[in-house]
């Protein structure tokens, strides 16, 4: 039985311009029945083992400004945000990603919104309880503005949120709009100072008349606040919209890719950046082909690859010259000249690109399959996977109602072994790379209980239907997963389903 | 046939997603506009390459339905130029065809005047010229006799001109800086010179305002008598295409469709910056030296994009 999920809501104990919310942790949103062991990469994609550890509302913008809120206030709250149909666009979570070591996921909104979740803690009393994820901070990264030279509004959609590795207590995060990168400091305070002599516990000045004794503040203790300050703006770069970021192996620099060009920053220097992929021709007529995706390799600091909407990957080394224009590697697939139709370029443009941890392969997403390439080859990739084959005949229903050109990402897992990408009617699907199995799972409400096991789903393609299976034409397309994460070292992965934010995990028998 | 069909389909629905995409918030999608004149361009083709043009007009279930109402296809378009309905579009097509057959031939010439001027490297003042020429003709001749049905093929070459007539309202910047060069020819009520950017900001709202139909709506957005004469056209056109022989459809295809076809092709890339607002990113932001350094081919594409068919359902809605 599905619990009721709870409204979250923070409630802020006083306003301040920085985006301070105390930090609760609320109670578990589904109440758990098996105990999670340590989960280890190896098992696989699990052939239907996958359970669901919570499902996450992220919390709309009236929970958050509302000051108070009483018992009333959050019944109301409980029914709004559970209903499904009430969800504003701006609840639209438009990226996911885990930190380096998976204690912290962060989402993206189309608000400009980045809500970050943060692993409960394994405890000896509650051991039951690690594995589900709980809002650690909420903040605004980014706000609508308008380009009055173009007459533009810049939406404050978050396009990619990057981590950086933890180098102190603070955390560190990417966050970008269309136009500009932001970098995000996000930290924990839990001790304040009290005892000041000339403000009183208020933070009034006091009379000066009245004092008449000498005291140091000391730090207290008080309620965990968590505080995100934004530490770097970087902006102006860009003339397209950003599509990409990517934080280099250095740790000092990263660069941000927009539809033409790719830029390198050091994370110091805001007001300039240097621009290493310029793909602009210079008569735009000329335009044939833009750039979908970016990445740095996950070890070289010199290497990255960017993806086409052609259906090329380009490999660059920054060490051959200042300016990588000319690729060091060109990754192609002739294309199957049977299968051509009107659609062809479209469904052959890559929606992202990344590199597996090991550094070894990278895997590309198009519209209809999922593709695995060795770098050390580059006429054809070595595995080809297809998602969702059976919508190669409704490709013109698909580029009518703009489905086509949905984005759709894939992740890796932390062994390389399998690969996840979403789809559609919020189904998402992984590819165990050894066995050559694959499993097709829904991330849905009404078929999620909290810690029963996913079933895998069927799609039929014709004939006769069978018991479970759905069938192509009663497919909603309206709900599709394009954004999904995997657990850099467990079996733990988050699914955004529109508004909804699903973390599964891998039960071990 | 049925590619053509196809085609012809899509075409429509690329054409309304590029006009729609003028409206998104956040400024106009470089990737998906690219994409979308991809489809547009693989669709023309194949329109072009159909080897059955008159089995096309003459099995077409729309083609009966032709003589009587302008009320109902009237009610297509307007349900929605983002998903042209196909019966109304694929109804309203034939239209057009019909009425270019007589006239196809006198057209041919102009179109061959047009054609070369259209072709590559920057013919603009000459092909401006042609087309400023063909559309002065165009609509000579469509207030004049209307048994000529020169109305018709007019239709193209007038609606080419007329559709730049209001050269900087359509869909986006690069036309209209692209009109400015040609201004005087064919924009009366556009200013010369620069535009500010108030013009085009003025001119969706004033399409939405004339509903789904508003792109097409270009071509009558100067007034309202322009438009009676496409719809008089329309109306008498049926009878001619009754009459029409297979052959005049040819030369009804290679007079007009083909003209506007190798416009499209000799600047195809025109077409490819134009609409993926590879064209609008430009005027938006970066250069208007190569839009006004080419007007010939900026001045054709988009009004030409447009008039393929909702240019024809325009007629009929208007």
């Amino acid at each position: 039985m599905l619990l009721s999920l709870p409204a979250l809501h923070l409630q802020t104990s006083e306003y301040h311009p920085l985006f301070q919310l105390p930090h609760r942790r609320l109670g578990p949103w589904c109440s758990p029945t098996g105990s999670p062991a340590p989960l280890s990469c190896e098992t696989g994609c699990g052939e239907g083992s996958w359970i669901l550890v919570c499902r996450l509302l992220v919390p709309t913008q009236v929970s958050l400004l509302s000051m108070e809120e009483d018992i009333d206030t959050r019944k109301i709250n409980n029914s709004f945000l559970r209903d499904h149909s009430y969800a504003t666009e701006a609840d639209i979570i438009s990226t996911v990603e885990f930190n380096h070591t998976g204690e912290l996921l962060a989402t993206g909104d189309k608000g400009g919104r980045v809500v970050i979740f943060q692993r409960e803690q394994e405890s000896k009393n509650q051991v039951h309880r690690r594995g589900e994820y709980n809002v650690y901070s909420t903040f605004q990264s980014h706000e609508p503005e308008f380009d009055y030279l173009k007459s533009l509004e810049i939406e404050e959609k978050i396009n990619k949120i990057r981590w950086l590795p933890q180098q102190n207590a603070a955390y560190f995060l990417l966050s970008t709009n269309d136009k500009t990168v932001k970098l995000w400091k996000v930290s924990e305070r839990d001790k304040r100072p009290e005892g000041y002599n000339l403000k009183d516990e208020e933070g009034r000045l006091r009379d000066p008349a009245t004092i008449t004794t000498l005291r140091v503040p000391v730090l207290r203790p008080m309620d965990l606040m968590v505080e995100a300050t934004p530490r770097r703006v970087f902006a102006n770069a860009h003339t397209y919209h950003i599509n990409s970021i990517s934080v280099n192996s250095d740790y000092e620099t990263y660069m941000s890719a927009d539809d033409l060009r790719i830029n390198l920053w050091n994370f110091e220097i805001t007001n300039q950046s240097f621009n290493i992929v310029d793909i602009k021709p210079a008569n735009m007529e000329e335009l044939t082909e833009v750039i979908t995706a970016a990445e740095f390799h996950p070890h070289h600091c010199n290497t990255f690859v960017y993806s086409s909407s052609k259906g090329t990957i380009r490999l660059c080394d920054m060490r051959a010259s200042a300016l990588c224009d000319r690729h060091t590697k060109f990754f192609e697939e002739p294309e199957d000249p049977s299968n051509r139709s009107f659609f062809s370029e479209i469904i052959s443009s890559i929606s992202d690109v990344k590199f597996s941890h090991s550094g070894r392969y990278i895997m590309t997403r198009d519209y209809l399959t999922v593709k695995v390439w060795d770098l050390n080859m580059e006429n054809r990739p070595i595995e080809t996977y297809q998602v969702h084959d059976y919508l190669r005949s409704k490709l013109c229903s698909l580029y009518e109602n703009d489905c086509i050109f949905d984005k759709f990402e894939c992740v890796w897992n932390g062994s390389d072994s399998v690969i996840m990408t979403g789809s559609y009617n919020n189904f998402f699907r992984m590819f165990d790379r050894n066995t050559k199995r694959d499993v097709t799972l829904e991330a849905s409400r009404e078929n999620s209980k909290p810690r029963a096991i996913l079933k895998p789903r069927k799609v039929c393609v014709g004939g006769k239907r069978r018991k479970d299976e759905i069938s192509v034409d009663s497919l909603d397309f309206s709900k599709k997963i394009l954004h999904t994460a995997w657990h850099p070292s467990e079996n733990i992965i988050a699914v955004a389903a529109t508004n909804n934010l699903y973390i599964f995990q891998d039960k071990v028998n | 046939m049925e590619f053509k069909l196809e085609a012809h389909r899509i075409v429509s629905i690329s054409l309304g997603k590029i006009y729609n995409s003028r409206v998104q918030r956040g400024g106009i999608k470089l990737h998906k506009n690219l994409l979308v004149s991809l489809v547009l361009r693989s669709a023309r083709q194949v329109y072009l390459s159909d080897p059955c043009p008159s089995l096309y007009l003459a099995g077409h279930p729309g083609a009966p339905a032709l003589p009587q109402q302008p009320g109902e296809s009237v009610a297509g378009p307007p349900a929605g130029w983002g998903e042209p309905p196909p019966p109304a579009a694929c109804a309203a097509w034939p239209e057009p065809e019909p009425q270019l057959e007589l006239p196809a031939v006198p057209e041919v010439p102009r179109a061959g005047d047009a054609e070369p001027a259209a072709t590559v490297t920057g013919a603009g003042d000459t092909l401006q010229g042609g087309e400023a020429e063909a559309a002065e003709a165009a609509w000579r001749r469509v207030e004049g006799p209307r048994e000529t049905a020169v109305g018709g093929s007019d239709v193209f070459p007038q609606g080419f001109g007329a559709a730049r007539r209001p050269c900087g309202c359509p869909p986006g910047d690069e036309d209209k800086m692209s009109a400015s060069p040609r201004v005087d020819g064919c924009c009366a009520p556009r200013p010369a010179g620069p535009e500010p950017p108030v013009p085009p900001l003025v001119c969706p709202r004033k399409r939405g305002a004339e509903g789904v139909g508003g792109g097409p709506a270009d071509f009558p957005a100067p007034g309202s008598t322009p438009l009676k004469k496409p719809r008089r056209n329309s109306e008498e056109q049926p009878g001619g295409a009754a009459a029409a022989a297979a052959q005049e459809e040819e030369e009804m295809e290679t007079g007009n469709v083909a003209n506007l076809i190798s416009i499209f092709g000799s600047s195809f890339s025109g077409l490819l910056r134009k609409s993926p607002g590879g064209g609008r990113e430009e005027a938006e932001g970066e250069e208007s030296g190569p839009e006004a350094a080419e007007p010939g081919q900026i001045c054709c594409d988009k009004p030409v994009l447009r008039d393929i068919n909702p240019w024809s359902t325009a007629i009929v809605a208007f």
